[in-house]
């Protein structure tokens, strides 16, 4: 649609710059509320108003914060000039902040270059506006079952926006995620089998299980978790695709990793040695190639990066090792791979569980159903000599750590987050893990703060 | 004794299939026949099932599951009036209603009861839920984009004192005839509410039942229904 500049588009344009400009002044967050009041003056004002020539768009449930992080550090570190969301918000209001603050007093984009974190579940109130020249899904999970319900429903909004347009970057390990926007044209990414792959999934929840087209269901060569791995319909050709990109080698040990695609190999190092930050890494570099940076430019900044510390930190302190780690609550995908990452770390380990996902209630509403499709069992491991759950869902967490057959006396469930850290026992322990909702930031620097003078008083003794 | 799970490769999108996980736990010696959606239901057959139950369902397989279910329309009007146990949470109902409106479409569902369903994907309802099963307090969640119409007062599930019935409007919470019961709480009710699986065991014929982890839902549920409560007196 072919939407021109209105006397309410520049009103929509001046008071949102307008309300900008107020909130930098008063030192507050101008992230979202201008692009909100653009919008509530002028619903359309995304369409009319101009925007960079290039817009790189990552969207999906899980990854999209890292992803988008991978991309725009990469690209600031290599001279780019352009326009991001990385301190803003990812629904309508969020990117139509970002869009104005990338453009002039006319409504002129300023710059040809822009990063945008796309909510999946907002695309209709993007995607009619803003067309991304590349699209990057980088996976398709259960989230929220209050707002996203479920796999079916958000695949079903983002094919109905997504524009013809757009060139998407698809997981090609994802059999949901790779058959959205089928019509579109599509570069796929994907890690070739790897040794800790299965034969079957050993998670509790898989979606996808029927072949959409025929109603037999889906079979593996290999499953890597939930979904993901290579998926295939015995009876139909529906498919997991072969991939564009793909790693070959996956070397942990020496935190590398090879690339293959049409015209060569590349070699890459590995930041973070978590699957789901390999699989982010790839789709930033992937999205990389296309704007033509080249692997010299892509890895000499990956040396420099590491996961943002809301997501992942770790301190040796004294004869311990403490790791803080994000385990998104409600997000039973999310918390399930933080669980599974925590059993395989090496060593001996007390887990601290705080999913206080309680602040839902503030709301209005809440919803404790997502603890039951999320892998507990991961944590009923000889590895784990305890488990602490403290905070508002003290209870909801133990009976489902009872339901995965965990032993009574390996845990301790308190409400109080100190009292409960306060059991913490370091016999034999080399690594204690603090699991925290995004909402627990707070909670968590609390415990790790209580974990510290427990190891000064254990090492005083 | 049999337990049989309808179509839990499309039923388990609201952590449903937490029920079924701890009826295992509560029934060890119990055999769990999980039904797929090209099989024949086995209680439409002479197999003797205790309990029959279907989780949510997506919009969908909603539709799929009409399909599948229509040559055995007549069987299930059958079993219910032969007070067959079942239980169906979330929207599952639906697909026995007489229709599901989806805007301009008009879904034809099985008919067995006179109630319809209205789909509104672009609001979907999120509410807590505490009413009474006969004497049993019942709480839970509510997420759905459906709303159910029609007269439920000669048969429904539960009262309502907190959150809504079959609608909105509604105070009569889900649908119950016979020994069909009906829910649109989702997730893992039979964990939330011990007193409530404590007779759901004994409808199955389960003399004296002892649930898994009693101690411990118990006072789970406790600590909820409290809580729960305060948000009553909050509506009222």
């Amino acid at each position: 649609m072919n939407y021109k500049k209105t006397f309410r588009f520049y009103l929509a344009l001046w008071l949102a710059k307008l309300s900008s400009f107020a909130l930098k002044i008063l030192k507050r967050n101008a992230t979202y509320f201008p692009g909100k009041v653009a919008l509530s003056i002028c619903p359309d004002f995304m369409g009319r108003l101009d925007k960079p020539k290039t817009i790189i768009g990552v969207t999906g449930t899980n990854g999209k914060t890292t992803t988008c992080n991978m991309i725009n550090d990469i690209l600031s570190q290599n001279g780019f000039d352009f326009i991001n969301n990385k301190y803003g918000s990812n629904i309508d209001g969020g990117i139509a902040t970002t869009l104005i603050s990338g453009s002039t007093i006319t409504g002129k984009a300023k710059k040809d270059l822009a990063v945008l974190e796309l909510d999946e579940r907002s695309s209709n109130k993007i995607f009619p506006y803003v067309t991304p020249t590349y699209l990057v899904c980088t996976n398709l999970f259960r989230d929220s079952l209050m707002r996203n319900a479920h796999t079916e429903f958000i695949s079903n909004i983002l094919n109905k926006y997504i524009p013809k347009e757009t060139i998407m970057i698809e997981n090609a390990d994802d059999i949901i995620c790779s058959h959205i926007a089928e019509g579109n044209k599509k570069i796929y990414f994907s890690i070739d089998r790897l040794e800790t792959d299965t034969e079957e999934c050993r998670n509790i929840i898989r979606d996808g299980k029927l072949c959409p087209k025929c109603l037999t269901p889906i079979k593996y060569e290999y499953v890597r978790y939930h979904h993901i791995g290579k998926a295939y319909c015995p009876n139909c050709d529906y498919k997991c695709p072969k991939p564009d990109y793909h790693i070959t080698n996956l070397d942990l040990k020496n935190m590398q990793m090879t690339l293959k695609f049409k015209d060569g190999e590349e070699v890459y190092d590995i930041i973070n040695d978590n699957i789901i930050n390999i699989y982010n890494m790839l789709a930033a570099i992937v999205v990389l190639k296309q704007l033509k940076l080249t692997q010299k430019q892509i890895n000499d900044s990956f040396g420099k990066l590491k996961i943002v510390e809301t997501r992942y930190t770790e301190e040796s302190y004294k004869n311990y090792k403490i790791v803080t780690q994000l385990s998104k609550g409600m997000n039973p995908i999310a918390c399930s791979m933080a669980f599974n990452y925590t059993r395989n770390e090496k060593g001996n380990k007390a887990v601290i569980v705080v999913l206080d996902d309680i602040h839902e209630e503030a709301k209005g509403m809440e919803n404790t159903s997502w603890h039951y499709d999320t892998d507990y069992e991961l944590l009923n491991d000889e590895s784990i000599k305890q488990i602490i759950l403290p905070g508002p869902r003290y209870m909801d967490s133990y009976i489902r750590c009872l339901m995965a057959d965990i032993p009574r006396e390996k845990m301790v469930h308190k409400k109080d987050i100190i009292e409960a850290t306060s059991e913490l026992k370091l016999d034999g322990i080399d690594k204690i893990f603090i699991l925290h909702d995004l909402y627990a930031i707070e909670q968590a620097k609390q415990i790790k703060q209580k974990v510290k003078e427990i190891i000064d008083e254990y090492e005083n003794k | 004794m049999k337990i049989e799970i309808l179509y839990p490769e499309f039923c388990d999108i609201n952590s449903d299939m937490g029920n079924v996980r701890y009826l295992k736990k509560c029934l060890p010696e119990a055999e769990f026949i999980e039904t797929s959606i090209n099989d024949v239901p086995a209680f439409i057959g002479e197999e003797e099932i205790s309990l029959v139950y279907m989780g949510t369902l997506s919009e969908h397989s909603q539709e799929i599951v009409i399909q599948k279910l229509k040559p055995y329309k007549e069987k299930i009007e059958e079993a219910i009036e032969k007070n067959q146990l079942f239980l169906f949470t979330g929207n599952s109902v639906e697909v026995l209603g007489k229709y599901i409106e989806d805007e301009e479409r008009k879904i034809e569902a099985l008919g067995i009861f006179d109630v319809y369903a209205k789909r509104d994907m672009l609001h979907r309802h999120n509410s807590y839920f505490l009413g009474k099963y006969e004497d049993i307090a019942i709480l839970g969640y509510k997420s759905q984009f459906t709303m159910l119409y029609g007269d439920n007062s000669n048969g429904y599930f539960a009262t309502v004192d907190l959150g809504i019935g079959i609608n909105e409007k509604s105070k009569l919470e889900g649908i119950r005839k016979n020994n069909f019961l009906a829910t649109y709480i989702i997730g893992p009710i039979l964990i939330l509410n011990p007193l409530f699986t404590k007779k759901l065991l004994s409808l199955m014929g389960v003399k004296e039942p002892k649930l898994a982890f009693e101690e411990e839902v118990l006072e789970s549920y406790n600590i909820k229904l409290k809580k729960f409560k305060t948000f009553t007196n909050f509506e009222k």
